[in-house]
């Protein structure tokens, strides 16, 4: 995906299985919106094709979408029904199907009575509600959401995480770009990490984690932690220390070292990287050097 | 579902416009005034009738003196007035009122004005003195003259017809281009009632974030196309509105309006140029339609789409400052750069095609090349709206757009 001669976006390829959540995870500036506009067909790539079930996408044939962006608006001046119903309209239901789905999902919502009121008059939570309404429409068979809980309300955001698993109980396949880790480790089955718009990682959690070293030793302790090539101090408190080992290390050869240059070791444990760690180690240099 | 959803954009669009309380304000200002003016027309008509009436009833009374000798005694008493010979006297009698008027006829009033001396009746009503003196002028002379018709002659109440002949046909002259100007008339209307919101019609979806949700339902050609015929339709709902007080007006209240009887006889139907005319407006409706659709794409406020859209009507306006010279001197240089300029072509082929210095193959340039370059700006704009609507705060430039897709 080329922008004014700026590639953007370059040879990147990756599966999403029907059914799973899918996490798109990149610093800011790495191509994740580009890349899913350039699927949705709102920017022509300058290479490459969506295919879902083997069959290109289009907006008009294929399969029900739900597309959350990061930008997000509604039509301000009509009434909540009437831009529910008109997006309904374009997602192929029937006037009568769309308007019917709206009122029971604003019910759903607390937002029963505010069927006719105009979109402006909403406060900004509410706006979001009927925002989540319009994505998740004609129950969508793939789930795209850009930022999804960027500017929601604590209450938004749970109602979202319960829409999230409730359409992933339905079936849904789910697409999401978040800077949101834990959400990513509690929902995601695979990611993908993108950086200056190519993959850096892709696999499931545990794949990825193992692709980083991915082992860090948490140790409370008495005494000194000795500097050593087989382990990096990523935090040193007190009695605390974080470690996080080299390829290939022995942990028990590690806490013999430590034993031996006179540590007390009060407690050793062992865990992968979590994602957050990873990403910063992945965009860390990156994002400081832009000042982010 | 492309069809669909160009159906349901056109109804959208059109069922928040008519659901507008601002546009019908805005609509029904303008047949309400029209409405209003009639009305006033009609109440002063009748009221001006009532006056003449009376005033016919309260006849004039006056004196005269007159020496030119024109004037005949039977005719002035019939207009009421009374033959004096001191002047000084009867103007002494109007000014402490005895007298309602006094003109004096000088010894020759072509060249000599006639005075008149009256009783103040008002800035407008005054003018009856002026008026029943010359009458009595003119009634005294055709009197002398004694044939009705030497008199209407000398008048000069000539009618005349005139028949000329182009290229062996007889020329139908203004019956003949005035049914072509019809599209040039639509065409401006068009854009005077619509240019803005054509200009606007895609920045709500920018200003209002909406531009990517609605661009995974729909794609941007069935999207700015059902915005565009939207527009359209509410188009003519506006005319229709204008149009109906006029209509109206016409077929109830002609005579008291004053308005002549339209008489289409008098028309000539050209269906050639009546075809070039219908395809010249259609041409030129795509290419400003599409221009005005791009530049609201690429302008993140609709305050700087205005200054782009301020050089376009000039571009569209600026052959009517030159008409004398397009009617004159259709081959001259000016005016064929005004006939090939995409942007001045429609209105200057229009004006050329109505009086018929528009050749056959002047106009199928003019005519492919406004489709050709519409087309091309269409697309344009398509593509610009892809692109252009979701760069949220910033303009967009060509050679990124150019550049970003196939």
């Amino acid at each position: 995906m080329d922008f004014g001669g700026t590639t953007v976006v370059n040879d990147l390829s990756f599966d999403v299985q029907r059914g799973e959540t899918f996490g798109f995870l990149g610093s800011n500036g790495s191509g994740k919106t580009t890349t899913l506009r350039a699927l949705l067909g709102i920017y022509k790539p300058t290479a490459g094709v969506l295919h879902i079930d083997g069959r290109p996408f289009t907006p008009e044939t294929g399969p029900r979408l739900g597309y959350l962006p990061e930008e997000r608006g509604l039509y301000k001046k009509e009434s909540v029904i009437d831009v529910m119903t008109y997006f309904g309209r374009l997602k192929g239901l029937s006037r009568r199907a769309s308007a019917e789905w709206s009122v029971n999902y604003l019910e759903r919502v607390g937002l029963g009575d505010k069927a006719r009121t105009r979109v402006e008059k909403l406060s900004g939570g509410e706006q979001q509600k009927v925002q989540l309404g319009v994505t998740i429409m004609n129950d969508p068979e793939l789930l795209i959401l850009d930022e999804p809980t960027k500017g929601f309300d604590p209450v938004n955001r749970r109602l979202l995480m319960d829409i999230i698993e409730e359409q992933k109980t339905n079936g849904a396949t789910v697409l999401m770009v978040t800077h949101q880790m834990e959400e990513v480790e509690r929902l995601c089955d695979r990611v993908i990490l993108l950086k200056d718009g190519q993959a850096e990682a892709y696999g499931t959690i545990p794949e990825v984690q193992n692709q980083y070293g991915g082992t860090m030793i948490r140790l409370v302790y008495s005494g000194e932690v000795p500097p050593s090539p087989h382990y990096e101090i990523s935090t040193l408190t007190r009695n605390y220390a974080e470690l996080t080992l080299a390829d290939s290390v022995d942990e028990a050869k590690i806490l013999r070292d430590l034993v031996t240059a006179g540590v007390l070791v009060r407690s050793f444990t062992t865990s992968k990287l979590s994602l957050e760690e990873i990403f910063v180690q992945v965009y860390g240099e990156q994002t400081m050097k832009a000042g982010v | 579902m492309a069809q669909h959803n160009l159906s349901t954009v056109v109804s959208f669009e059109v069922a928040r416009t008519l659901g507008r309380k601002r546009f019908w304000l805005i609509t029904l200002f303008v047949p309400v005034a029209i409405a209003i003016v009639i009305a006033l027309i009609v109440l002063s008509n009748s009221s001006a009738g009532s006056s003449a009436a009376a005033q016919s009833d309260t006849e004039l009374s006056f004196t005269y003196s007159d020496a030119s000798g024109y004037i005949d005694p039977a005719i002035a008493g019939a207009f009421g007035g009374t033959a004096v010979t001191d002047d000084a006297t009867a103007i002494a009698a109007v000014r402490t009122g005895t007298t309602e008027a006094h003109f004096v006829f000088a010894a020759d009033p072509t060249t000599t004005a006639t005075a008149v001396y009256g009783a103040d009746l008002g800035l407008f009503a005054n003018s009856t003195y002026g008026q029943v003196a010359t009458q009595l002028l003119v009634a005294s002379s055709q009197a002398k003259i004694g044939d009705p018709t030497l008199a209407a002659l000398a008048q000069g109440n000539v009618p005349v017809t005139s028949t000329t002949f182009v290229n062996g046909e007889v020329n139908p002259g203004f019956g003949g281009i005035l049914p072509p100007l019809i599209f040039l008339v639509l065409f401006f209307l068009t854009f005077v009632l619509l240019s803005n919101q054509m200009l606007t019609v895609t920045l709500e979806e920018k200003e209002n974030r909406v531009t990517e949700m609605i661009l995974t339902t729909v794609n941007p050609t069935a999207l700015i196309g059902g915005k565009i015929i939207a527009l359209f339709t509410v188009g003519l709902v506006q005319m229709f509105c204008f149009a109906l007080p006029l209509l109206i007006g016409y077929v109830f209240f002609r005579t008291a309006l004053s308005l002549p009887e339209i008489d289409l006889a008098g028309l000539s139907v050209d269906p050639w140029r009546m075809v070039i005319g219908a395809l010249l407006a259609l041409g030129g409706f795509a290419l400003f339609t599409g221009t005005l659709v791009a530049i609201g794409s690429v302008m993140p406020t609709a305050k700087d789409a205005g200054n782009l859209f301020a050089g376009l009507m000039i571009l569209m306006f600026v052959p009517l400052y030159v008409v004398s010279l397009i009617l004159s001197d259709p081959h001259g240089i000016v005016v064929q750069i005004f006939t090939y300029f995409p942007y001045s072509a429609p209105v200057t082929a229009m004006i050329r095609n109505a009086v018929g210095s528009l050749s056959g193959g002047e106009a199928a340039i003019v005519i492919a090349v406004l489709f050709l370059l519409s087309a091309v700006v269409l697309r344009l704009a398509v593509r610009l709206f892809r692109y252009g609507s979701i760069q949220y705060t910033s303009k967009v430039s060509l050679k990124t757009v150019l550049s970003a897709s196939k």
